[in-house]
């Protein structure tokens, strides 16, 4: 049974030339290493025969030769399809591929650093290596020059040092500076200060408020940071993540906004079901208020922030407060979403002393600081006795963490600095002892809702690479963690965090060199991490809990209300922690995955929660995110080509009407709370599709943005009566603009700022909007322009997408049919998993179907509601019922349908709300922008 | 981008002739092959790819002259070819490969130093070696078992005559039950699943 290789003759193509051949033994070799390549890629192609067996035939032989050929294909296929790709960087995981220089060995992991370096020799793959070498020998003009400058600049720097020493040598000028906040009195004075000592004093709170100024950069990165600030780990994102380009920070921020990696999915997994996601929210504003505590819950006060009886522990100090904040002056305008955190007072548990000398900060979303800063800078002047503000912005940074794995990473990061000693088994352990008795934790919603913790930890770097902790399993540990979560200790034994103070921020903020850690590191025995020393930063802390209260409706049932940790500490020290956060291996395998302003939108559309700015419409903040995004979305409708867009002017909306209500890609708030009058008033304003015109001058023609201020007036004036009629007459036409020859017009326009906040809109807090609804509510207020945020839920199939518009059922009295064919569509059982069935789509039918089955169907069928795309599916209602907007419409994967999160017209809904039996007010119609079919939903207070 | 099409072509050797075969011919009487077995003989030691090779062209361009040498002379390979089993891949461009299945249905005879009567089957064209190679497998399973089953039969019916109708009746159930019997193979060739034949 010889194996014969039958003859290949194709030669190996080359698509290189040959390596570089310098002497005749090397060349031998690498001709060898090529010719090895090829050959071994012929081989695995070819396939092993046999001969013809001698002698007479018979039945064994007949199935033996089937047998062999059978086993000599298969092997083939096994080796060929092996042979194929792989090359050793094709085999790096996905998370860790990268497309720059992937073929570059020292970028591939360790572990096939070997093959892939063999790989790159026998494929002569060019590293760059000769360029280099280029450079580096003198003699080639430039860099000749510069090389030299160097050299001299070297020389001249070394110089220099010596003479500093030297100077140093003299001890003249040597000044000693001792602080008194660091040093007790006059015994750790050292020695040296019998030259010069310069007393400072303690650092004080600036009366008059000003604005923090960002942490001056290294020169190599001032450049890059003159019109925004980076944020403490902005090395790591920039690598990975998408950021905001850099013509448009966001915030005055390099934001990152979503990672590089697919990830909408894995970020649903890690922060659902396995794993944790982790954000760099640095960017967030800290201000520092100051004072008696009377005068400072006055401040809160004329914020709005009013909590009674229930805020005990928040107002002592051992729990976070998130609430909403409005402005002090009459309308009352809702600002932002803040979270407020009192410290702890000295004399543990004296709140009944209101004139002691307290500290609260405010946190708030960058995008309304500027806004909360001056209502609040306001206030303190006018609080007696006066607070004083501190604007803490690039003093604190945060990090966020959410999913089960969350609590075990932070665990793994956040070594306390006192160790938890067990000697001292006492009633009330210390906080540090809970912290690390925290392990186990999966969701951080266990614990007391706005739970906190304030305390002092390592200096990370000494425990990195972090390492898998502990976690308890046996029964006897669960219990005592259940049992920790229960009593929640930190009531009483919280400690004022050193945080808050400005000095232990500072000496916080002083780690040592990383060089001085690796020394540590290495003189630590293997295996162990340093052991830590008396001279090592405190790092001040504080973590809590930020617990979403889980959705009223079906929601509780599927998911539990997911809730996440943010982490504050000094801005410095925020790149370490991160590092050591984000390396952690998980018990449940890989690390945290980082998320960027996307997946934190994702999560809180998937959590049905609104999301700052962009679900508040009605803020300042929200306003501008809308006028951005309606920008975006412009652009991206403008840039298709024009029989791939949506003609939102051609939009048949049943009953003869055409046209889209408003503007296609916005939430038109302009026309839902102006009305149909003021729109048509700016119609000039609104250019949609071109026409006859040349491409250049509509596109600077085209505004996304409806002007709707002085702007608008401006142009109403000059533009003549009959011109206006003109294009009302093309509005009704077809919507097809009209050209503008006017440069000077154009020019205005193309420098028009985005357009103004109707000026009666106003948002309201679900809790505002809840008291407004309830029938007992006293003759109710002026309700034009408020709209509040609400969730929707489709009871049906479709899925809303941003932009959606909302409408009310048509009111009996009006449209009887209609509003009576919307109902039918309601499914009859409560129960939301019987719908799906109802609302499926048909089945497919059989070719070969019994008779009486295809009977069966068809009577079935005249009891069903009629589906999307039928004669008798209700038409949407129309633009007198429009309510509201969807603000953020997907799939949600953690509902498995579609949901949305929008705002609804306070006024519109004021009367169905609460009337009906079943809950039939809130029933609605979603209908997405550019599309007829609507769909019934159910909308809530988020 | 543009990329060169192939089509493989998976051919079977028969060779109907049974005093003309390769082996020696085994005395009348005592145990006789069952005729799938005859039919599916091994080929000759002198039979090989480059042969194999030469005969195609040779068909080719007596059939369609110079213009089908020069079509099918770029492409044309011996993918495998395995004298034990009379099995062949040939790879040919996608364009030609009716020019050279012709010429492999037109040819009766092993090439000059064999020369042997034969026939040349096509049984599967595809446009992968891949598929060519599962359908070679698929077919090398279905033969051995068609073989086994076929000689006991034999053993069991006893005398010649009778065997003989037993086996040919035997082979026609196969043939009704798995669409794959030595006769069908042209049909097999174009299941509607196939990629060939694209134009």
């Amino acid at each position: 049974m010889a194996q014969t290789n039958p003859a290949n003759p194709t030669a190996p193509s080359k698509k290189r030339k040959a390596p570089p051949q310098n002497n005749t033994a090397q060349q031998h070799k690498k001709q060898k290493t090529t010719s090895h390549h090829r050959a071994r890629q012929r081989d695995a192609r070819t396939l092993s025969t046999q001969t013809a067996p001698s002698g007479s035939l018979d039945v064994d032989k007949f199935v033996a030769a089937r047998e062999f050929e059978i086993h000599a294909l298969e092997q083939g296929m096994q080796r060929s399809k092996k042979a194929l790709n792989r090359r050793a960087f094709q085999q790096v995981p996905k998370e860790l591929r990268r497309r720059t220089a992937s073929h570059d060995v020292r970028r591939v992991p360790k572990r096939l650093r070997g093959r892939a370096g063999r790989e790159m020799v026998e494929d002569n793959t060019p590293t760059g290596k000769e360029r280099e070498r280029e450079k580096g020998r003198k003699g080639k003009g430039k860099m000749r020059l510069r090389v030299e400058t160097v050299k001299k600049l070297r020389a001249l720097g070394a110089r220099k040092r010596e003479d500093r020493v030297k100077g140093d040598g003299d001890g003249d000028g040597k000044v000693t500076v001792v602080d008194p906040a660091a040093t007790d009195g006059l015994a750790a004075r050292p020695d040296t200060t019998e030259k010069t000592v310069v007393k400072t004093r303690c650092p004080r709170t600036k009366k008059a408020a000003s604005l923090a100024k960002p942490p001056v950069p290294k020169a190599k990165f001032r450049k890059r940071q003159a019109h925004k600030s980076w944020l403490p780990t902005h090395g790591f994102h920039a690598k990975r993540a998408h950021m905001t380009p850099p013509s448009a920070p966001l915030w005055r921020f390099a934001v990152p906004l979503t990672p590089t990696q697919k990830s909408y999915r894995p970020t649903h997994r890690a922060s659902h079901e396995r794993g944790a996601v982790a954000w760099d929210t640095s960017y967030m504003a800290t201000i520092g208020l100051e004072g008696q505590q009377r005068s400072v819950e006055g401040v809160l006060k004329a914020l709005g922030v009013e909590v009674g009886v229930k805020g005990e522990k928040w107002r002592r100090g051992t729990r976070v407060l998130e609430t909403f904040v409005l402005e002090r002056e009459e309308p009352h305008e809702l600002i932002a979403p803040v979270t407020v955190v009192w410290c702890v007072a000295d004399g543990a548990g004296t709140v009944e002393d209101r004139k002691v000398k307290r500290k609260c900060w405010l946190r708030v979303h960058p995008s309304a600081f500027f806004q909360l800063w001056e209502e609040v800078v306001r206030l303190g002047k006018v609080a007696k006795p006066s607070v004083s503000v501190e604007d803490l912005r690039f003093e604190i940074g945060s990090i966020e963490i959410t999913g089960p794995g969350s609590t075990e990473a932070l665990l793994g990061a956040l070594w306390p600095s006192r160790r938890p000693d067990d000697s001292t088994e006492e009633e009330t352990p210390s906080v540090e002892k809970t912290w690390t008795g925290l392990a186990g934790v999966t969701n951080p919603s266990m614990l007391p809702a706005g739970a906190l913790l304030g305390f002092n930890i390592q200096d990370p770097r000494l425990h990195h690479p972090p390492m898998t902790i502990s976690l308890p399993k046996s029964q006897e540990d669960q219990n005592k963690l259940l049992e920790l979560l229960a009593t929640w200790p930190m009531n009483m034994t919280q400690q004022p965090p050193h945080l808050f103070n400005s000095s232990s921020r500072s000496q916080g903020s002083k780690l040592p060199s990383q060089k001085s850690i690796n020394r540590r590191k290495s003189l630590a025995p293997p295996g162990s991490y340093p052991p830590p020393s008396s001279t090592d930063p405190s790092i001040p802390v504080l973590l809590y809990t930020t617990n979403t209260p889980s959705p009223t409706t079906k929601h509780t049932s599927t998911t539990p209300s997911s809730s996440s940790w943010t982490l504050l500490a000094p801005w410095k020290t925020i790149q370490p922690l991160w590092y050591s956060i984000i390396y952690y291996p998980l018990s449940t395998g890989q690390q945290p995955r980082f998320g960027g302003l996307k997946e934190m939108q994702q999560l809180a559309f998937e959590g049905g929660r609104a999301w700052f700015p962009a679900d508040f419409p009605g803020t300042k903040a929200g306003w501008e995110w809308e006028c951005k995004e309606r920008g975006r979305r412009w652009e991206e409708w403008r840039r298709r080509p024009s029989g791939k867009r949506v003609v939102f002017e051609r939009v048949d909306l049943g009953e003869g009407k055409k046209g889209e209500v408003g503007v296609g890609w916005a939430c038109d708030w302009e026309r839902l709370v102006g009305g149909v009058e003021a729109e048509d008033s700016v119609v000039g304003g609104v250019v949609e599709g071109e026409e006859n015109n040349d491409e250049s001058a509509e596109e600077t023609n085209n505004k996304p943005v409806r002007n709707n201020g002085g702007e608008q007036t401006e142009k109403t004036s000059d533009v003549s009566v009959e011109e206006k009629s003109k294009e009302k007459a093309d509005l009704t036409h077809d919507r097809k603009p009209e050209k503008k020859n006017d440069k000077s017009q154009n020019k205005v326009e193309s420098e028009t700022p985005p357009p103004l906040k109707p000026s009666n809109l106003t948002h309201l807090t679900s809790a505002q909007a809840l008291a407004l609804l309830k029938p007992s509510s006293n003759p109710i207020p002026d309700l034009k322009g408020k709209i509040t945020t609400i969730r929707l839920t489709l009871l049906t199939r479709g899925v809303p997408q941003t932009c959606a518009r909302i409408y009310r059922l048509p009111a009996a009295s009006a449209q009887p049919e209609l509003r009576a064919a919307w109902l039918t569509l309601l499914p009859i059982t409560k129960h939301a998993k019987n719908n799906s069935k109802k609302h499926a789509l048909p089945k497919p039918r059989f070719k070969n179907e019994a008779p009486h089955t295809v009977q069966q169907r068809l009577a079935r069928s005249l009891l069903e509601p009629p589906r999307a795309g039928d004669d008798n599916y209700p038409t949407c209602p129309g633009e007198e019922d429009l309510i509201g907007f969807v603000t953020t419409g997907n799939f949600n994967l953690a509902e498995g349908q579609g949901t949305g999160v929008g705002c609804l017209l306070v006024q519109k809904v004021v009367e169905d709300a609460n009337e009906g039996k079943t809950g039939e007010g809130r029933l609605c119609v979603i209908r997405n922008a550019g599309t007829t079919v609507g769909r019934l939903g159910r909308w809530d207070f988020v | 981008m543009v990329r060169l099409k192939h089509r493989y072509l998976l051919v079977n050797i028969l060779f109907p002739d049974l005093k003309n075969a390769p082996s020696a011919p085994r005395p009348k009487g005592v145990d006789e092959l069952p005729y799938a077995i005859q039919f599916h003989q091994p080929s000759s030691d002198r039979m090989n790819a480059k042969l194999l090779m030469q005969m195609i062209r040779n068909g080719v361009s007596e059939l369609f002259g110079d213009y089908g040498s020069g079509m099918i002379a770029g492409s044309l390979q011996v993918k495998y070819f395995s004298q034990a089993t009379s099995t062949a891949i040939v790879r040919v461009s996608r364009d030609h490969y009716r020019l050279v299945w012709a010429a492999l249905t037109f040819a009766t005879h092993l090439p000059k130093p064999v020369n042997q009567a034969c026939v040349f089957q096509v049984v599967r064209v595809s446009g992968t070696i891949r598929k060519a190679e599962e359908e070679a497998i698929r077919r090398a399973r279905l033969s051995i078992r068609r073989a086994k089953r076929d000689t006991k039969t034999a053993q069991k019916v006893g005398g010649s005559a009778d065997g003989r109708a037993a086996e040919l009746n035997e082979d026609k159930d196969i043939n009704l039950e798995d669409v794959s019997g030595f006769a069908d193979g042209i049909d097999d060739a174009d299941e509607p699943g196939d990629e060939d034949e694209s134009d």
